[in-house]
C-alpha cells in the first residue's frame, strides 16, 4: 500500500470533530462514572422504588435526587476540565495554536458535556424503563428530563468557567460545594414557599414529591418548568460568551477584556458574538426570574405561572377507573363495588379485600356505603378528605388522605403488614359511616390546606362500636390511630369494655342494634352504658 | 554585574531560617495549604451564614444535610491538599516526606474542625458540634483513601459521593454505623466507623503518600 493509498483509505473527520474526539477520549469523567452510578442506584434508584409506579411521581426524582448527585459531579468535573491549562500551565503554549481560544474552549466543554448528558440520560432511562415495566397508565413525562439536562448543562457551564477563569486545585471541589449548597437553599426556600413570602424559590429544581395522583386528575402545566430551564438555558448561553473574552479576561482581567470587546481586530465577529450571547443571556434569566415572581398556586396542588398558562390544563382529566365487585351481604344484597384510577390499579384487590368484609358488616343500614371509590387529592387548589357521599352513598378517598392517614397509597410503611395497610382504609370508611353527618355531607369534604387536621374525631361510643366492628379483621384492642391520644384512664377502659360487650354479640345482634341505633349513634346520645 | 561591584565585600548573608521549619514551609507552600486554610475558613463562614440565615432547616433530618455537606466539603479540600507538583521525584529526596504527609493531614483535619466549630458558635447546631467533628474526621478519612487511587486532584469525588449516599440514607432513618454521618452522637458505632476510615485513610497516606502522575488525568 503506497503513501498516497493510505492516505486516501482513511478518511478524515473536520478539524472541530478530531479534537472532540480527543476530548472525549481523554476526559476525566468516564473514569467517576462508576462512582457516579453507585451513587445514582442508592440515592435515586432507591428512592424511586420505594414510590408507586406513577409516572410523575417517578419522574419527581429527577428534580429531587438524580440532580443533587449529578449537578455535584457535573460542577466539579467541568471546572476540573476548564482548568485544565491554567493547570498544566500551558496558555502561553496553546495560544500559538490556530483555533480561538473561544473553539479550544468549546471543545473541550462540549466533550465533558457529551459525558455528563450522556449519564444523565442513561440515568434517566434506567428510572423510566423501571416505571415502564410497572406503571399501569400514562407515559413518561419530557418535561423534567427537559429541567434536569438544562441543570446539569448549566451547572457543568458554570463549572467550566470557573476553572478557565481561577484555575488551582481547590476550583474543582469549591464548585462541587457550592452547587450543592445552593441546591439545599434552593429546596429549603422551596419546601417553605408560599405567595405570600415570594415564589423566586420555584426556579429551583428541587423540592417536595408532588401529590400521590399527579398528572392522574390534572395535567401538569409545563410553566414552572419553562421557567427553569429558561433560568438555565440563560445562564449558560451568557457564560459562554463570557468563556468567548476568556483568554482576555485570563491576561488582563475583566477591563482589558472589556477593552479588547470594544476594539478592532481580527476576532471582532467572534467578540460581538460572545456580547450578543451575554446580552441574550442575561435577557433570558432576567425574564424567567421576573416571571418565577408572578407564580400562583394552580388548580392541581402546584404552581402556575399565569403569563405561560394554559387555561386547559385546570380541566380536569377524563379518569378510566378499573372496578372489582363482591357480594357485600349476606342474601340479595347488591355487591361492593371499589374503584381506582387505572394508574392505582395495582392497589385495587388489596384495598377491595381491605373494605369488602367491613362493608358487609354494616350492609343494608343507613347511610352504609354501597361502593368505594378513589378520587383526585386535590379540587380547585384545595386539599380533599375521604368522606362518603351522594346516593347510593359511596365512600370516597383520595391517594394521598384515607381518613386521617397520609400518603397510604405510599405503599406499605417500614415494617407495616399488607393487614395493618389495608385497617386504615377500613377505619377511615367506618370513621365516615359512624360519625354520619360529616363536612363532606353534600359531596367530598373540601378543606383549605391550612385545616388539614383530618376528620372529626369519634365520640366515645362510636369508638367503641368501631373497635368492635374492627375487631374480627384483626383490629387491635387498642384505640389505634388518631383517636389513640384522644382516650386515656376510665374513658379509654370504659370505650375498650363496651367494644368487648359489642363485638361479643351475634352480628345479628349488632347489626340489629345498629339498625335501630344509628341515628342516636351519629347524634353523640348514645353513652357507653348504653352499648349492649 | 560589574568588576567594581565585585569587589566590593559581599553584605553579610540574611538570617537563614532553620532548614527543619523551612523543609515544612517549602512543603506546605507546594501543597497550597495556605490557601486550603483559607477555604476551610471559608467553609466555616458559609456554615455561619447558613445557620444564621436560616438557609437550613432548624430540626430534623433535613436540618443535617446542609452541614454534612460543608463536612464534605471540608474533607474534600484537604484530600485536596494531597497533590504533590513534583510527583514520583520528590520521593527520592529524602527520609521526612512521610512525616510532613501525616503532619499536614493530620493538621489540615484538625485545623478543619477547629474553623467550622469556630463557624458555629452562637448558633444551634442540630445534633451539635461533636457530629460536625466526626463527620469531618470519617469524609477526610475517605478522601485521604481515594487519593491513593485516583491521586490527589480528583480525590474530592469520593468524600462527596458518600456525603450524596449518606443523605439518602439519613432520610430513609438507616440506622447501620457505617452510614455514620446520619447517625446521632451519641451512636458509638457510628464513631468508630468514622474514626477507623480516618486511621486507615491515615495510615496508608502517610506510608503511601497519593497516586502520582506527571500528567494528571484529564
Amino acid at each position: 500500500m503506497s503513501a498516497l493509498s493510505l492516505h486516501a483509505s482513511r478518511p478524515t473527520l473536520p478539524g472541530a470533530a478530531r479534537a472532540l474526539r480527543l476530548e472525549l477520549k481523554r476526559n476525566a469523567v468516564p473514569m467517576l462514572l462508576p462512582l457516579l452510578a453507585a451513587v445514582f442506584y442508592f440515592e435515586t434508584v432507591r428512592t424511586a422504588d420505594g414510590f408507586p409506579p406513577v409516572w410523575t411521581l417517578r419522574a419527581s426524582v429527577i428534580g429531587n435526587h438524580m440532580l443533587f448527585e449529578f449537578s455535584a459531579f457535573a460542577g466539579g468535573l467541568a471546572a476540573w476540565a476548564g482548568s485544565r491549562e491554567g493547570r498544566r500551565k500551558t496558555l502561553d503554549l496553546v495560544a500559538t495554536t490556530p483555533r480561538a481560544a473561544w473553539v479550544r474552549l468549546s471543545v473541550t466543554l462540549a466533550g465533558t458535556l457529551c459525558w455528563l448528558l450522556f449519564a444523565f440520560l442513561a440515568a434517566v432511562a434506567t428510572v423510566y424503563v423501571q416505571t415502564a415495566l410497572q406503571a399501569t397508565w400514562g407515559g413518561p413525562p419530557l418535561w423534567p428530563v427537559l429541567v434536569g439536562a438544562a441543570c446539569v448543562t448549566v451547572v457543568a457551564v458554570i463549572g467550566f468557567t470557573a476553572g478557565v477563569l481561577l484555575p488551582g486545585r481547590f476550583t474543582a471541589p469549591l464548585v462541587a460545594i457550592g452547587t450543592l449548597l445552593l441546591y439545599e437553599v434552593g429546596l429549603r426556600a422551596q419546601l417553605g414557599m408560599s405567595p405570600a413570602s415570594g415564589t423566586y424559590a420555584v426556579l429551583s429544581p428541587g423540592g417536595q414529591p408532588p401529590m400521590l395522583d399527579a398528572g392522574v386528575y390534572y395535567r401538569v402545566p409545563p410553566d414552572v418548568s419553562i421557567v427553569q430551564v429558561m433560568l438555565m438555558g440563560g445562564i449558560a448561553l451568557a457564560l459562554l460568551g463570557v468563556l468567548g473574552l476568556a483568554a482576555g479576561i485570563r491576561y488582563g482581567g475583566l477591563r482589558v477584556a472589556l477593552r479588547a470587546l470594544a476594539g478592532r481586530g481580527d476576532d471582532v465577529r467572534l467578540r460581538l458574538t460572545a456580547a450578543v450571547l451575554i446580552g441574550c443571556g442575561i435577557a433570558a434569566s432576567g425574564t424567567a426570574v421576573a416571571l418565577a415572581g408572578t407564580a400562583q398556586p394552580d388548580a392541581a396542588g402546584g404552581w402556575m405561572i399565569p403569563a405561560l398558562h394554559s387555561a386547559a390544563s385546570d380541566r380536569p382529566i377524563p379518569v378510566d377507573r378499573d372496578c372489582t365487585s363482591a357480594a357485600a351481604g349476606a342474601g340479595a344484597r347488591p355487591a361492593f363495588q371499589v374503584c381506582v384510577s387505572q394508574a392505582f390499579s395495582f392497589y385495587l384487590h388489596p384495598v377491595a379485600s381491605a373494605l369488602t368484609p367491613v362493608a358487609a358488616e354494616i350492609a343494608g343500614l343507613p347511610g352504609a356505603p354501597a361502593g368505594a371509590r378513589e378520587i383526585a387529592s386535590v379540587t380547585g387548589g384545595q386539599v380533599v378528605m375521604s368522606g362518603i357521599t351522594g346516593t347510593p352513598p359511596v365512600f370516597d378517598f383520595t391517594a394521598d388522605h384515607v381518613g386521617s392517614v397520609f400518603g397510604e397509597f405510599y405503599g406499605l410503611g417500614l415494617g407495616e403488614t399488607v393487614q395493618a395497610w389495608g385497617q386504615v382504609f377500613q377505619q377511615g370508611m367506618l370513621d365516615a359511616f359512624l360519625a354520619g353527618s360529616p363536612p363532606h355531607a353534600g359531596g367530598p369534604a373540601v378543606v383549605p390546606p391550612q385545616f388539614l387536621n383530618g376528620p372529626t374525631p369519634l365520640g366515645a361510643a362510636q369508638q367503641a362500636v368501631e373497635n368492635a366492628l374492627l375487631a374480627p379483621f384483626g383490629w387491635q384492642p387498642a384505640i389505634a390511630g388518631q383517636a389513640a391520644g384522644q382516650w386515656h384512664g376510665p374513658a379509654l377502659t370504659g370505650i375498650l369494655a363496651a367494644a368487648r360487650r359489642f363485638g361479643a354479640l351475634p352480628a345479628s345482634a349488632r347489626h340489629a342494634w345498629l339498625a335501630a341505633h344509628l341515628s342516636a349513634l351519629r347524634a353523640g346520645t348514645i353513652t357507653l352504658a348504653q352499648i349492649p | 554585574m560589574t568588576a567594581t561591584r565585585a569587589r566590593t565585600p559581599q553584605a553579610a548573608p540574611a538570617r537563614r531560617i532553620p532548614g527543619g521549619p523551612r523543609l515544612a514551609w517549602l512543603h506546605l507552600r507546594s501543597r497550597s495549604v495556605p490557601v486550603g486554610v483559607l477555604a476551610l475558613a471559608l467553609c466555616g463562614g458559609v456554615l455561619h451564614a447558613a445557620l444564621r440565615f436560616n438557609w437550613t432547616f432548624n430540626s430534623g433530618r433535613y436540618a443535617q444535610l446542609l452541614p454534612m455537606i460543608i463536612a464534605a466539603g471540608a474533607a474534600a479540600l484537604i484530600a485536596m491538599t494531597a497533590h504533590s507538583p513534583f510527583g514520583e521525584a520528590e520521593r527520592s529526596t529524602g527520609r521526612w516526606l512521610p512525616y510532613l504527609r501525616l503532619g499536614i493531614a493530620a493538621g489540615m483535619t484538625a485545623a478543619a474542625v477547629g474553623l467550622l466549630q469556630l463557624g458555629v458558635v452562637g448558633m444551634s447546631l442540630n445534633e451539635g458540634v461533636l457530629v460536625l467533628a466526626r463527620n469531618v474526621i470519617g469524609f477526610t478519612g475517605l478522601g485521604l483513601l481515594c487519593s491513593l487511587v485516583t491521586g490527589g486532584l480528583l480525590a474530592w469525588t469520593l468524600p462527596l459521593g458518600y456525603m450524596a449516599f449518606c443523605q439518602y440514607a439519613l432520610l430513609a432513618s438507616w440506622t447501620s454505623p457505617w452510614t455514620w454521618p446520619g447517625r446521632p452522637p451519641a451512636d458509638r458505632g457510628a464513631w468508630i466507623c468514622a474514626c477507623a476510615v480516618f486511621a486507615a485513610g491515615l495510615l496508608l497516606f502517610t506510608v503511601r503518600g497519593p497516586r502520582t502522575r506527571l500528567s494528571d488525568d484529564g
